[in-house]
């Protein structure tokens, strides 16, 4: 084995992951060569002394920090949640649909390359639809007329029936 | 002491239930953010943003899971992504290793000297190695996760991050030989 090779074996080495002849191959490497020897133990060193890192304890000023925090989201959480019940109250969903489709019809006619053409044909379909809703309210009053003037002529029909017409002619 | 149901007491707003939380988890979280920043100062303010992370959080805990492993992953995976975030801002101070070491020394008089001494030897040999080799060897050999649950957190094949491992820990030798050949 070439000292690259045992390079990349040594940590699997250590950690007891090679097989018998692998193990055995790098054995007889390590007491041929110094350089090798020297570097397995440096790791061997290395890694015991990151085992013996102690732990080290946050101060009060951070723990303070810490429980603080619960605190302060508490009270912007009250304000928010409060908002967000009120806008999110099932009786303004329509009103959002509206305002929606108003936004976007708005945005449409205002933004489209070729808004003037569409306010303009807005305008006079607008326009021709007034007319046409007068023109019906004065068929519709002149239509009331005929119906009145009906009416008194089957009402004065039925009075000049001869079985009314008795009682008529008594009065 | 049931995790799951002091979650639910914080979820309902209580401050105890929260305190309880933090006593539980703020020493491990505080050792693992000072394991990748070598920086008391860059630990506390790491550890602040992965318990406001974890505030933000519970609602999205599922009660059937283990609540530690669950903080502990989200915290792990907070951490890794900020030193990697801020790694080329960290190559790029001079000073870091002095400051590092100056932090080591002053970290209180309850310590021993020869718990200072490993510490800042350790800090001084970590500092010399990419975030790439730091990263691997904070996970392996400071906080003992096995080879496969390091390739699901870093998101690499098992072999990269065995090789990957080994390349560390040689380089961690060497510079830890040059440091006290040079010390002594």
């Amino acid at each position: 084995m070439t000292c690259e090779r045992i390079e990349e074996l040594l940590s699997a080495y250590l950690e007891g992951e090679l097989g018998p002849a692998e193990r055995a191959g790098i054995d007889r490497h390590l007491a041929a060569c110094p350089g090798c020897a020297a570097l397995l133990e440096g790791l061997r060193e290395a890694t015991a002394v990151l085992a013996a890192v102690p732990a080290i304890e946050p101060s009060p000023a951070l723990l303070a920090r810490l429980y603080a925090i619960s605190e302060r989201k508490a009270g912007k959480k009250g304000w928010l949640q409060a908002a967000f019940d009120f806008l999110n109250r099932p009786a303004l969903q329509p009103v959002y649909a509206a305002f929606t489709v108003m936004l976007v019809v708005t945005s449409f006619v205002l933004f489209h390359p070729e808004g003037q053409a569409i306010r303009k044909s807005i305008d006079v379909q607008l326009h021709r639809g007034f007319g046409t809703v007068e023109k019906l309210y004065a068929e519709a009053g002149s239509l009331k007329g005929e119906l009145g003037e009906f009416t008194g002529n089957i009402v004065r029909s039925v009075k000049n029936l001869e079985l009314l017409g008795t009682r008529e002619d008594k009065q | 002491m049931d995790l799951s149901e002091v979650v639910s007491q914080c979820l309902a707003g209580s401050q105890g239930a929260w305190r309880t939380l933090v006593d539980a988890f703020a020493r491990r979280v505080f050792n693992m953010a000072y394991q990748f920043t070598g920086s008391r100062q860059e630990a506390e303010d790491m550890t602040q943003e992965v318990f406001l992370k974890l505030h933000g959080a519970l609602p999205k805990y599922d009660p059937g899971k283990n609540f530690q492993a669950w903080f502990l992953t989200l915290a792990r995976n907070h951490l890794i992504d900020e030193y990697r975030r801020t790694r080329w801002e960290r190559s790029q101070r001079d000073e870091f290793d002095e400051r590092v070491l100056a932090h080591a020394a002053a970290d209180g008089p309850e310590e021993s000297l020869a718990d200072k001494e490993t510490k800042a030897f350790v800090w001084e040999g970590l500092n010399r190695l990419s975030p790439e080799m730091r990263t691997v060897i904070v996970l392996r050999d400071l906080q003992g996760h096995s080879y496969e649950e390091m390739a699901g957190m870093l998101g690499l094949p098992l072999g990269t991050v065995k090789s990957r491992v080994n390349r560390a820990r040689i380089q961690l030798a060497r510079v830890l030989r040059d440091t006290e050949g040079g010390t002594s």
